[in-house]
């Protein structure tokens, strides 16, 4: 119940997050008159036009007719994304990467001009694409998760995780700061959040509480502190930010011990006084 | 129930446009039927006027689909508040920009207190131009927009951050400006000289009709109206040509004078629009009945949501508008997918 309500907030958070108050959308009723007017079963065209749409550069160039569903501008949006994700290396998270990437699968680069908070909406596509990864490789069983104590798997999903990122490391610090932007940081906090949620439920969390917070807040530093030093690692395939990593785990686990025995020792604490107290009322 | 001004108007300029079409449906062969055709639609009107208040209590959205219809029909034959035939309407609008084409961007800062350069700014901003862009403006006679968006691809702020490569495509970019008016036009050439812009093959002067674009099909990567859309006769027929032209991924921006609801505001602004602006008119440009007809042309033109939905209807996705100055312009935008 948990996975789906994760799945169900990352395709929904995409595109929620493209909503802005001031400007008023009409909500769709291209589709709503269409079913009115026509008799084709909608939803199986679309289903098609779904499937034939994700094949780059197939589409015959005649004039629509009325018997072929238009495909969703949603969908549209996600593909131009998609490709513009390869010039990201060369251009940064920019406009002129999306331009390139609408020029890619041969849709007018107006297109971009329609997507709200531009740059934001390629990060945000990424980070989205990123944890939907994540997901399938947990689900797929690759990463032996079973085998490992819960401090190594923590430590090994944020390492899957990061190492998504590591092409674009070069432009990576031009993507934090559009993330750290005050119109950009619901969301950007929303997906981490999401991520961190899914790095607790993989590993079989059965926190509760302000434990259920904690833990999050913990491994939300872990993965933020791991993310910057990486920027800076120019090791071999990363070596020393996984080092870094592994001490970080290590310290919050410990750190959870000690918190422990804290609470233990004060709890002890609080009862000798109670009692010595009790003793001293009574006496009185 | 209180009717607002606006569904006044319509209401009795529908009825007497229904009874004018009547009589000369009498000439006609088909008369019974036109004759209860017509009926109809009279009747219509009025019950959509009723169930239109009752829906915008209800908030359906599906009301506006049979809106349309009505609307366009008023529109095509109105002339401001007076009612004119089809046929003589865009020989009515045309002799009005003739008349007012020399003064026009004077009084576009006398009646705007020069607002609007801030919303051709926010119209092209939105629009986010490129190089190697095919744009086409509509209406754009004078040229505002078309500069804007030149100078924004070309500017030098945004080639400092630009990849080298895109430089050749630079060379590519073409701004149609399109105008069924002559005089229009050649103001917007003089213009375009003297901002230094005339001799770039980059703008392209096209004298033609809205309703009848002679581009072909899904050449265009933008397409922007301002202020041109309230003046044509078939309001549709533009949409549907602005379908027709613009390539996939491509947009449809509209700037707009649109309609005021805000309680108080919107006393002001009849006030301002009905007792000053024709006067201004008489004062600076010695025409009082041009200006008089831009005021009126206003507040016959569709509300934003019936817009809205018409640039639905013809196609587009993605509708949306944003109001300025509390609703007194629009900004529609529409994607072709």
């Amino acid at each position: 119940m948990h996975r789906s309500a994760a799945k169900r907030l990352l395709h929904s958070s995409f595109f929620y997050a493209n909503q802005t108050s001031p400007i008023r959308t009409i909500a769709a009723p291209r589709f709503r008159f269409r079913f009115l007017a026509s008799t084709t079963p909608e939803p199986n065209d679309f289903n098609t036009r779904t499937s034939s749409s994700s094949t780059l550069g197939d589409r015959p160039s005649h004039t629509s007719t009325t018997s072929t569903p238009r495909a969703n501008y949603e969908e549209e949006q996600a593909r131009v994304l998609a490709a513009s994700l390869h010039h990201v290396i060369r251009l940064g998270w920019t406009e002129a990467a999306m331009i390139a990437g609408a020029r890619d699968v041969r849709v007018s680069p107006s297109i971009v001009g329609a997507i709200p908070r531009k740059e934001a909406a390629l990060v945000e596509y990424f980070m989205d694409e990123c944890l939907q990864k994540l997901i399938d490789k947990i689900d797929s069983g690759e990463l032996q998760l079973l085998d490992l104590v819960a401090s190594e798997r923590i430590a090994k999903l944020i390492k899957v995780r990061l190492q998504m990122q590591a092409p674009y490391i070069s432009k990576w610090p031009q993507a934090l700061s559009i993330q750290a932007q005050p119109s950009n940081i619901s969301t950007s906090f929303k997906q981490r959040a999401m991520l961190v949620d899914e790095f607790w439920h993989a590993s079989n969390d059965e926190g509760s509480g302000v434990d259920w917070y904690l833990k999050r807040t913990v491994v939300g530093g872990i993965y933020s502190t791991t993310e910057i030093y990486m920027l800076t690692d120019n090791s071999t395939d990363f070596e020393d930010t996984w080092i870094f990593l592994k001490e970080r785990v290590r310290d919050a686990f410990d750190l959870k011990k000690t918190f422990q025995e804290v609470k233990y020792f004060a709890e002890a604490v609080g009862a000798g006084l109670g009692s010595s107290l009790q003793g001293f009322a009574k006496k009185s | 129930m209180k009717t607002s001004f606006h569904e006044q108007v319509t209401l009795s300029s529908a009825r007497k446009m229904c009874e004018g079409l009547i009589a000369p449906a009498r000439m006609c062969l088909i008369v019974p039927l036109l004759e209860d055709y017509l009926n109809h639609i009279s009747c219509c009107i009025v019950k959509r006027m009723s169930v239109r208040m009752v829906a915008r209590r209800l908030g359906s959205k599906l009301l506006p689909r049979f809106a349309p219809a009505a609307t366009l029909h008023s529109h095509a034959t109105s002339f401001g508040f007076k009612e004119v035939n089809e046929e003589e309407k865009s020989q009515l609008v045309g002799n009005v920009f003739t008349k007012v084409a020399s003064n026009y961007d004077i009084m576009n800062d006398l009646m705007s207190g020069g607002l609007h350069r801030l919303w051709k700014d926010r119209l092209v901003s939105k629009l986010s131009p490129f190089p190697g862009m095919k744009h086409l403006d509509v209406a754009g006679g004078t040229g505002d927009v078309a500069f804007r968006i030149l100078e924004t691809i070309n500017s030098v702020n945004r080639r400092a951050k630009e990849d080298t490569l895109e430089d050749d495509l630079q060379e590519e970019t073409q701004i149609y400006v399109c105008d069924i008016n002559p005089n229009m036009l050649n103001v917007g050439k003089k213009r375009a000289q003297e901002r230094g812009l005339g001799d770039l093959g980059s703008l392209v002067w096209v004298e033609g009709d809205a309703e009848k674009l002679t581009f072909k099909d899904d050449s265009m990567d933008g397409y922007t109206i301002a202020f041109g859309i309230r003046n044509v006769t078939h309001i549709e027929k533009v949409l549907a040509q602005a379908y027709r032209v613009l390539k996939k991924g491509g947009r449809f921006l509209c700037l707009e004078l649109s309609h005021v609801d805000t309680p108080v505001f919107k006393q002001v602004y009849d006030y301002y629009s009905f007792s000053v602006i024709p006067v201004v008119g008489e004062l600076v440009a010695g025409d009082r009945d041009s200006y008089q007809y831009l005021v009126e042309s206003i507040r016959r033109f569709p509300p934003q949501e019936v817009f809205a939905s018409m640039i639905a209807d013809a196609g587009f996705q993605k509708v949306e508008y944003e109001n300025f100055v509390g609703g007194v312009v629009a900004i529609h935008s529409g994607l072709k997918i």
